[in-house]
């Protein structure tokens, strides 16, 4: 992905060169024109085409914040209850993503889900234990990580 | 056409930078045709002359993956653009081929001219992408 991009501003700055215009539209200008010719030829590529990357990040990053806010909502409803139900709890969460980064950003997107937070990650780095506010819908809390986050971040590194 | 092994690495990295550089100078040539040399079918070769390029440099499989377009229907479009552009002037009661054009303030480019020549243009410049690809192709799938 860094490549493309980087293969698409150099594409840029010959467009520049090109129209012997060297200012701000001239470049964007040029990264379009650059971004279709890196279109056309896709295939060529062993990665694929890079805005479906950044299309990626984009969604990965509109979680987030919806998960901020839906967090920060179940805390309220938590704190405002007149009588504490709620059973804390630990479980153990084995993960499939495997780059530093990957489960980095999946341990500080649990964090910010209701109800859950990451405590440790074991030496192997398979497995993140995380603690939950409401132990009993631990089961249903693994499924919607694996769906949700687990899911958006494969698909950015993909 | 009879498959011979032959270590092509220096030709082969080249035309990943080569193509695409040559498709950019195509598309400045193509655009610079109102007011400079250049124009549909000059960009059209050269669009088609990166596409021999990867030709020459991979064998015809390659470059049907790496393009799986099917360049008459190329062809095809760009005269349906064209006559769809010249006949578009009895919209407003002109002649056949009739063009015109006026200056816009787009967003982030400004004041530019934008004439309906450059839509006929692009009819001229696939019909010329498509008919050369088609000819070399086929050309190049006999044995």
């Amino acid at each position: 992905m860094a490549l493309q991009i980087l293969f698409n501003f150099i594409l840029a700055l010959c467009w520049m060169f090109l129209i012997n215009d060297y200012s701000a539209v001239s470049f964007l200008s040029g990264y379009a024109i650059g971004l279709f010719s890196l279109f056309l030829l896709r295939r060529f590529f062993q990665q694929r085409f890079y805005l479906i990357n950044i299309w990626a990040i984009i969604v990965l990053l509109f979680i987030f914040i919806k998960e901020l806010l839906l967090a920060n909502l179940a805390v309220l409803k938590t704190i405002l209850s007149p009588t504490l139900k709620n059973k804390p709890g630990i479980f153990a969460f084995k993960t499939e993503l495997t780059a530093d980064w990957e489960i980095t950003t999946l341990a500080n997107l649990i964090t910010l889900t209701p109800g859950t937070l990451v405590v440790d990650i074991s030496d192997d780095r398979s497995t993140l234990y995380i603690h939950a506010v409401d132990i009993d819908d631990a089961e249903q809390a693994i499924n919607d990580i694996r769906h949700s986050f687990e899911k958006a971040i494969k698909e950015v590194s993909r | 056409m009879k498959k011979q092994q032959t270590n092509d690495v220096i030709l082969q990295t080249v035309t990943k930078i080569a193509c695409f550089i040559i498709l950019l100078f195509s598309f400045h040539i193509f655009l610079a045709g109102h007011n400079n040399p250049g124009g549909g079918f000059i960009g059209g070769l050269m669009t088609a002359s990166s596409f021999v390029l990867l030709l020459l440099a991979y064998d015809l499989k390659t470059v049907q993956n790496i393009l799986p377009v099917n360049f008459i229907y190329v062809a095809g479009t760009g005269l349906l653009i064209s006559i769809c552009t010249s006949a578009g002037s009895f919209l407003f009661g002109a002649q056949f081929l009739t063009h015109s054009f006026g200056y816009f303030d787009l967003p982030l480019l400004g004041k530019t001219e934008l004439a309906t020549a450059v839509l006929f243009d692009i009819g001229v410049y696939l019909v010329v992408v498509g008919v050369t690809m088609t000819i070399i192709q086929t050309i190049g799938e006999r044995e």
